[in-house]
């Protein structure tokens, strides 16, 4: 095995912040999105999730069919759950 | 889909970081028995940090940070002692417990040399690999999972990869990943530059699951095809949590192992142990290890074996992927796991607590839940898994295939 030294550059990638991607044009809209939607408060304890708010929690966002669901993760009290953001509620199928 | 501070979080190793302090509570294997026998020090870089990692004549281990606590001169190219390592600069000699045991050019009267210590970490040696810790005391015990501790042939390929160790892990709870990297791109190279891909991996996934345990996650599979009562499901096989996975099959044992070197740095290996039935196994004075090519001569990925396709999909997503601008799909379930995991478990390192899969009472093997029949491929798939896989580049690899061929005969004559 050979140690690897990271090569000297201008990029902050040892330890600094990590600057988001968006300038390729990838999804950026999407990424908008999730800042604006992801749930900032912890539905159990009502500790912020979101990092940015001061929060210890995990929000990962996953897409089923039209639905944006929110795997979230609350550090200060353990809870966790999925969050959906929904188009349609669809009730039970009437019996025939 | 992740924001900008998760992502930056989430592939942090430096300590002081929550992912940094999390992942300095485990052990990390650092350098080749074998490397440390023909040369007795060996340059190792682990979680963003370069240390001299050392074996004495007497026998002893030592890991000391790089550069000599005198005047930074790397103690990579220390001069080994029977009790320590010297600085090659002044001379300076450091005991494998990190004192100071000499300053050459001082006056004998000083206690200077009282003042200075070089302790970097613990190490042990098990398997043929020369293993780390340098988190928080009190250490806790070296994992002596099955593969490390079994009998058969060993064998370890190995790559360093320009990218985050995360992204790899992810990775270990994709199997859809299988029926279309080992598959129908697998395929589709194989028809254009001429070779023949195994027909094993390209099986429809049915169904996927992901349960917690006490060492990670296991992954599990139903392949069109097979049932729930097959291994694949019925078994699975585990991500062990930070940075493992535990595979197998035909006989062939294996842990895909992902060192986070530093942030933008992993040392792939892929230590497997081959040890089919009804054969008795040579013996192996020193276990071989080898590199695996990344790239061809024109800089290309090589992507005409399995860990090839891996390796490709992985420094393709970047240095460090950015999940702010993924899109997640519920085939996508167990990397969303994986990612509570890792933040519940710096959760648990904030509060005090060990984290998942560090343990402190000693046991002499931990077997970990492996399906034996994989993709309900039978036999073939030891040869598939040579031929295909890294195991090709291996300077044993004929005698690999040797082992199993006659293995497979052996036990066919003993059934009559």
């Amino acid at each position: 095995m050979t140690a690897v030294r990271p090569e000297a550059s201008g990029s902050d990638l040892g330890g600094g912040p990590l600057e988001p991607d968006l300038g390729r044009g990838w999804f950026p809209e999407d990424a908008e999105r999730h800042r604006r939607d992801a749930p900032k408060y912890c539905p159990a304890c009502a500790t912020a999730l979101s990092l940015a708010l001061g929060g210890q929690g995990l929000i990962t966002e996953y897409w089923t069919g039209t639905d944006r669901v929110f795997v979230c993760f609350c550090g200060a009290c353990g809870w966790s759950g999925d969050i959906v953001l929904a188009d349609r509620v669809i009730g039970h199928e009437a019996a025939e | 889909m992740l924001t900008a501070e998760q992502n930056d979080e989430l592939t942090q190793v430096a300590a002081g970081t929550p992912m940094g302090e999390l992942l300095r509570r485990y052990w990390y294997p650092v350098a080749f028995t074998r490397a440390l026998e023909e040369f007795p020090v060996q340059p190792a870089r682990l979680l963003g940090e370069d240390f001299a990692i050392f074996k004495t004549p007497r026998g002893k281990y030592g890991l000391v940070p790089e550069a000599c606590p005198h005047r930074r001169a790397s103690l990579a190219y220390g001069v080994v002692e029977s009790d320590g390592i010297r600085c090659p600069y002044h001379g300076w000699l450091f005991g494998t417990d990190g004192s100071c045991l000499d300053q050459p050019a001082e006056r004998e009267e000083t206690n200077f040399r009282e003042r200075v210590r070089a302790r970097a970490g613990h190490v042990a040696e098990l398997g043929g690999l020369v293993w780390a810790y340098i988190g928080p005391e009190p250490a806790p015990e070296l994992p002596r999972f099955d593969v490390f501790v079994m009998d058969g042939v060993r064998d370890i390929g190995w790559a360093e990869l320009p990218c985050n160790f995360v992204q790899i892990m992810e990775n270990a709870v994709d199997p859809h990943h299988t029926e279309w990297l080992h598959g129908r791109f697998f395929e589709f190279m194989a028809r254009h530059q001429g070779f023949d891909a195994p027909s094993s991996f390209g099986k429809k996934h049915v169904k996927v699951g992901f349960d917690a345990f006490d060492w990670g996650i296991i992954k599990r599979r139903v392949v069109e095809g097979a049932s729930e009562e097959d291994d694949d499901w019925k078994i699975g096989h585990p991500l062990v949590f930070p940075y493992n996975m535990r595979v197998g099959g035909a006989n062939i044992e294996q842990m895909q192992i992902r060192v986070p070197v530093d942030r933008t740095t992993t040392r792939f290996m892929l230590y497997s142990v081959h040890a089919p039935d009804g054969v008795e196994y040579p013996e192996q004075p020193q276990v071989p290890d080898y590199q695996i090519p990344v790239f061809d001569e024109r800089g290309k990925h090589r992507v005409d074996y399995v860990e090839g396709q891996d390796m490709m999909a992985w420094i393709t997503q970047g240095p460090i992927t950015d999940r702010t601008v993924e899109h997640l799909g519920r085939s996508d379930v167990g990397v969303t796991m994986l990612r509570r995991m890792f933040k519940e478990q710096m959760s648990a390192v904030a509060r005090g607590d060990d984290p998942l899969g560090v343990y402190r009472d000693f046991r002499d093997r931990i077997d970990l839940p492996c399906e034996k029949n994989k993709f309900d491929a039978g036999g073939s798939f030891a040869i598939d898994f040579i031929d295909r896989g890294s195991s090709r580049f291996s300077p044993q690899a004929d005698a690999l295939k040797k082992l199993h061929i006659k293995a497979m005969e052996n036990r066919k004559a003993a059934a009559g």
